[in-house]
């Protein structure tokens, strides 16, 4: 378990303030945030290696806020690696190992033996991530703390190397802190979410929680979420024997919402992904329909980002390729969105 | 060829020729002269050998004891950093003479220090002991300078990583730190050596007697003029390239593991 509450650390002129989240033991967290927002630094006070101005740091229940760094039972992967470049490969993986057998292990799982003599100046960026994920790997740590540990990987040896650290993690009880940039990442291995900026926790808590319900619009934004909308609570909805219903105004498009929040200004948040597109007006169990206008279809991989102007309101509706080429849709087409109550956070 | 870089050549030209001709005339008339003569000149053999001997011993201290204080001046934060590095650039800067100056002030048989080591049986002043410490205090800026810039080139996130995988702070400086500045390291322990070497002001000051070879250069020159003192110049240009070529070949390979 990693406990982090009230740190406050300093990296040259950068400043962590206030740091409180926990990462449950066996549990994997993220760590998100934009570039400059106390990532790297908070990793480096959690290892010890940036000494912290106050606060605490627990693992597994032990306050190490300021014991040694090797006394931690923490390993740390740089994104930039810092492979010993005196050393090869193989010394580098069993530096610090206290287990030859688990060394071999590691170097069969990451698939890193054919490195085994080489120099580190030979290889490749993704090669020296695996090679420093290795060694992290290789001394059993209690505790992983990983910077963007598999940015340089090639798409399908992310895959693979993703998997494998997953399963180390699950059959080890390792308890991992990753850094990314990746929201996709962050969605497929967090059980806990800590968005940081400007050296300040934004929001932590499960990814659930955290991607379907942000604390604030900004929070939102930055999550991507495709619809923000500016407006206010008027009241409750009239949807009969449906408790805490609430309509919420943005604009001229009135909405229905489940929540608790009162009337007064606020921000919808609902996920490009929550919102239905059809040719034709559908009976369905949703509470908000819409008819409107496409203006923009944009494609990003296997899916289709589409614009949808409802009453002056631009709506994102996120669709598969094959849902865009059944529905024909095409800037200026006339389409019908619809997304339940339950699709819209309020905050 | 732009008028500009006509020019810059002509600079570049200019000084070179300043720098080498001196040394290239004083080799091509004494070189084989001096090499003669130190086959047959007991006195410039012994001057020689004494040179050699208390620049290495100086260089060692130098290196044992400036080795944590660059690695203290490249790694620590601490109040009046500034003021100790400048302080370190003093005996580079004061004329070596008032060096030896200070050093005799200090260690002289009237000081505090240079009485209880005369009574203890170990004289500074003309002893091969002074000549060391003469030696340490003029080269020894040279290689702490050399050093903290070779451990400063050595990211701080490699002693971080060895700390995670279990080193105390001393394993990561032995196992990390100084293997990759280790090209650094000795590169400036060959030009404290190499300054250690060519020192004259400080040493003629401390000690005259016994005499190390640009004591006694000084020496012949003054007492039997210029035609006498070339071929002992001669081998001492010869010899002083030794570590020059060596400390070419080190930096050529330094910063390749950094």
């Amino acid at each position: 378990m990693i406990e982090v509450t009230g740190l406050r650390a300093a990296a040259g002129e950068f400043r962590l303030r206030d740091v409180t989240f926990t990462v449950p033991t066996g549990a994997w967290g993220v760590v998100i945030g934009p570039a400059g927002s106390g990532k790297t630094t908070l990793l480096e006070a959690i290892a010890g290696v940036v000494t912290p101005l106050g606060g605490r740091v627990a693992i597994d229940a032990r306050d190490v806020t300021w014991a040694p760094v090797n006394g931690r039972a923490v390993g740390l992967v740089y994104q930039h690696a810092y492979l010993f470049p005196h050393l090869p490969v193989r010394e580098n993986v069993s530096y610090g190992a206290g287990n030859p057998a688990v060394v071999e292990e590691v170097i069969d799982a990451l698939a890193i033996r054919s490195l085994g003599e080489r120099h580190v100046a030979s290889l490749s960026g993704g090669e020296r991530q695996l090679v420093a994920l290795a060694r992290a790997l290789a001394q059993e740590p209690r505790v992983l703390l990983l910077d963007e540990p598999f940015s340089a990987l090639d798409p399908k040896r992310r895959g693979v190397t993703r998997r494998v650290v997953r399963d180390w993690h699950r059959t080890h009880g390792t308890t991992v802190l990753q850094v990314t940039h990746d929201f996709a990442e962050a969605g497929l291995l967090g059980d806990v979410t800590v968005l940081l900026d400007g050296g300040t926790v934004l929001q932590a808590g499960s990814s659930a929680e955290v991607f379907r319900r942000p604390a604030t619009p900004y929070v939102a934004e930055f999550l991507g979420a495709e619809n923000v909308l500016a407006g206010a609570v008027v009241g409750e909805a009239a949807v009969e024997g449906v408790p805490r219903a609430v309509e919420f105004h943005s604009g001229a498009l009135s909405i229905v919402a489940i929540s608790d929040t009162p009337t007064g200004p606020c921000h919808a948040v609902i996920r490009g992904e929550e919102v239905i597109l059809s040719r034709d007006p559908q009976a369905s169990s949703a509470r908000n329909h819409f008819a409107g206008t496409v203006t923009d279809v944009a494609l990003y991989g296997a899916y289709a980002r589409v614009t949808v102007d409802v009453q002056g309101v631009p709506l994102v509706a996120m669709l598969t390729l094959p849902s865009l080429r059944d529905l024909a849709l095409e800037p200026g087409g006339e389409v019908h969105a619809s997304f339940k109550a339950f699709a819209v956070h309020l905050c | 060829m732009a008028v500009g870089s006509v020019a810059t050549a002509t600079a570049a030209s200019l000084l070179l020729l300043f720098l080498l001709l001196p040394v290239g005339e004083l080799v091509v008339q004494g070189g084989a002269g001096g090499l003669e003569r130190l086959a047959g000149d007991a006195e410039l053999q012994q001057a020689l050998a004494l040179t050699a001997w208390t620049a290495s011993l100086a260089t060692l201290i130098g290196v044992a004891l400036g080795t944590p204080l660059a690695w203290i001046l490249s790694r620590r934060k601490f109040p009046g950093r500034t003021i100790v590095t400048a302080a370190l650039d003093l005996p580079l800067v004061i004329p070596h003479p008032v060096a030896g100056i200070a050093l005799l002030l200090v260690l002289g048989r009237e000081s505090a220090i240079g009485g209880m080591l005369a009574q203890g049986g170990y004289g500074i002043v003309s002893s091969p002991l002074g000549i060391i410490l003469a030696m340490l205090f003029v080269s020894a800026p040279l290689y702490v300078s050399g050093a903290r810039e070779a451990m400063a080139r050595v990211d701080r996130r490699y002693e971080s990583v060895a700390q995670t995988l279990g080193d105390t702070p001393w394993q990561a400086f032995r196992r990390v730190t100084l293997p990759l500045a280790s090209r650094g390291l000795l590169a400036s322990a060959v030009v404290m050596w190499a300054r250690a070497v060519s020192e004259f002001g400080a040493i003629v000051i401390l000690v005259h007697h016994p005499r190390t070879v640009s004591v006694l250069s000084y020496d012949r020159f003054t007492t039997y003029g210029l035609t006498e003192v070339i071929p002992v110049a001669a081998a001492l240009v010869i010899l002083a390239l030794l570590p020059l070529v060596a400390l070419r070949a080190l930096r050529r390979g330094e910063g390749d593991r950094t």
